[in-house]
């Protein structure tokens, strides 16, 4: 679920104007959120940083209050009443099985992993197509990222 | 017509049944996603930023059979990633066919000419080909010097090789209605047996985050392409979803009509939004708060979406929810050709987009050739 502040521009646009009435639908901003290690302080703050790292699209690190670590997808959580009653739902990289982790037993959250998703532009693309081209150079392509 | 009689056959019957039964809600086409990796990286997807070890995950064909099971629909699309880069997927495919599921194997084609040999022709498989427009536009929008080429020569070959092959073409902002007119032309010409087209999603992990059509652009877009529409064209979509992206008829959200199933779960709600994940289908349809979703709703995530994945159930809800939805929905069928004078004026005055070099050559180039649009 993506949080208010990264949905900013849609709320804004729809502030102005009727959904039937949009010519150009707004975008994300993206948030800087690689390399973050959020503060638990609060209840308020562990939420947000778990809500934080279900949208995030690279791995995370989970360090327990018991010194354990889980490390990455968080590809979903689950919010209960409680802290106790809420828990992070993640795929390590070295195992397909699913892990479950109560946010009450979270000492430490970083965003450890690069995010996928960040750096990509549309407009990049269309520069470096041209300068490909400018040098000649035929099939030019994105390449999906090596896996290996 | 379309798709064949028995397909049509088996999705009405299935729709009355569930409508005698009284089900509120039901889903209609399972949209599997075995994997999420893929051989394109498109400026306008938001489906394939995962880390490496997501990327490398599948699901195993007893998983896949075990959701078919589940949801229970008569129709299964394959979307992904990239279906053809699975090593398992013909052996899913078969196992899908011989459940005598309607499969809608999406893929890039970019594999297609070499891995068709692994796959039977059968009435319940069609390889439904990801062709965004003519050359440039799909060059352009899968980030790929070349792709249209290949995924054309896929098609021709697919079709040679006696299977059931339709298209599937997705728009942003930027899309010349001129040049889609064509690109229709060209697909039945090569021989497809029917066309789907639909509005990109704003993904908000998409690359590309300023290129999505808002509902009034779509409808305009929509309007000029699918009025003064001709004989030749065969379309793989309720003739209400269509009207409803000419912006001649309104429907509400169907976010429970394509449920996806994935390597996380059953994803919540629908194909597009993720917020979070169950891991039955009845958990799916017990645990989502439908009425958060749809653009009714004031959900901003929701705002823009005319998808198919969202909209198609609904255009087939309201076919079979009253007479009066079956009779628009034959009329549209057997005399639909939307003469519309103001969609040719449109048409004709449309301006080439100002954001994409390679749109705009395109556009510039083929603006010399137009000299208007007429039917067949
Ligand atoms: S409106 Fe679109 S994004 Fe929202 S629930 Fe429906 S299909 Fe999903």
């Amino acid at each position: 679920m993506a949080t208010e502040a990264q949905e900013a521009a849609k709320i804004e646009q729809l502030a102005h104007a009727n959904p039937d009435e949009i010519e150009v639908a707004a975008g994300r901003e993206k948030e800087q959120l690689e390399g973050w290690i959020p503060s638990l302080a609060s209840e308020a703050e562990t939420r947000e940083a778990l809500e934080k790292a279900f949208d995030y699209r690279g791995d995370i690190t989970i360090t327990r209050k018991d010194g354990t670590k889980v490390e990455g997808y968080l590809f979903d959580r689950r919010s209960g009443a409680t802290l106790e009653s809420s828990y992070a739902r993640v795929i390590p990289t070295n195992s397909p099985e699913k892990v479950n982790v109560a946010y009450s037993d979270i000492a430490a959250l970083a965003f450890s992993g690069r995010d996928t998703a960040a750096g990509k532009t549309f407009e990049a693309w269309v520069k470096k197509y041209w300068e490909k081209k400018a040098a000649g150079e035929k099939n030019i392509q994105i390449e999906p990222e090596k896996l290996d | 017509m379309a798709v064949p009689v028995s397909q049509a056959w088996t999705v009405a019957s299935y729709v009355l049944k569930q409508k005698l039964k009284g089900r509120k809600r039901y889903p209609l086409v399972l949209m599997l996603e075995p994997l999420f990796r893929c051989n394109l990286a498109c400026a306008g997807c938001g489906k394939i930023q995962y880390p490496a070890h997501i990327l490398k995950a599948e699901l195993t064909p007893e998983e896949c059979f075990k959701a078919v099971e589940e949801c229970g629909t008569p129709m299964v699309a394959i979307p992904g990633g990239e279906p053809l880069l699975h090593p398992k997927m013909p052996e899913i495919v078969a196992g899908l066919v011989a459940r005598k599921k309607y499969v809608y194997m999406c893929t890039n084609a970019l594999l297609l000419k070499e891995k068709l040999h692994l796959f039977k022709p059968s009435k319940y498989l069609s390889f439904s080909v990801h062709v965004d427009g003519q050359k440039e536009h799909h060059d352009f929008a899968v980030c790929r010097e070349g792709g249209h080429d290949i995924a054309m020569e896929g098609v021709r070959a697919a079709v040679a090789a006696g299977f059931r092959v339709t298209t599937n073409t997705t728009l942003f902002d930027g899309a010349d209605p001129n040049s889609v007119r064509r690109h229709f032309d060209e697909l039945m010409s090569a021989g497809v047996e029917s066309m789907m087209v639909s509005p990109g999603y704003t993904y908000d992990k998409a690359p590309d985050q300023k290129h999505f059509l808002g509902r009034a652009r779509s409808k305009k877009l929509f309007r000029a392409i699918l009025s003064n529409r001709k004989k030749s064209w065969q379309f793989n979509a309720s003739p209400m979803f269509m009207e409803f992206l000419m912006g001649k008829k309104d429907l509400k959200c169907t976010p429970w009509g394509m449920p996806t199933f994935s390597i996380f779960g059953w994803q919540k709600p629908c194909y597009l939004l993720q917020d979070g994940y169950a891991d039955t289908f009845r958990e799916l349809m017990e645990t989502v708060e439908w009425s958060n979703y749809g653009t009714e709703s004031g959900n901003p995530r929701c705002a823009n979406c005319m998808v198919h994945s969202g909209y198609e159930a609904s255009g087939v809800n309201y076919t079979f929810g009253s007479l009066k939805g079956m009779l628009e929905t034959a009329r549209a069928m057997f005399f639909g050709s939307y003469k519309d004078n103001g969609a040719m004026k449109l048409l004709n005055e449309w301006k080439p987009a100002q954001h994409g070099p390679l749109v705009q050559i395109a556009a510039a180039q083929q603006s010399n050739e137009l000299q208007g649009v007429s039917g067949d």
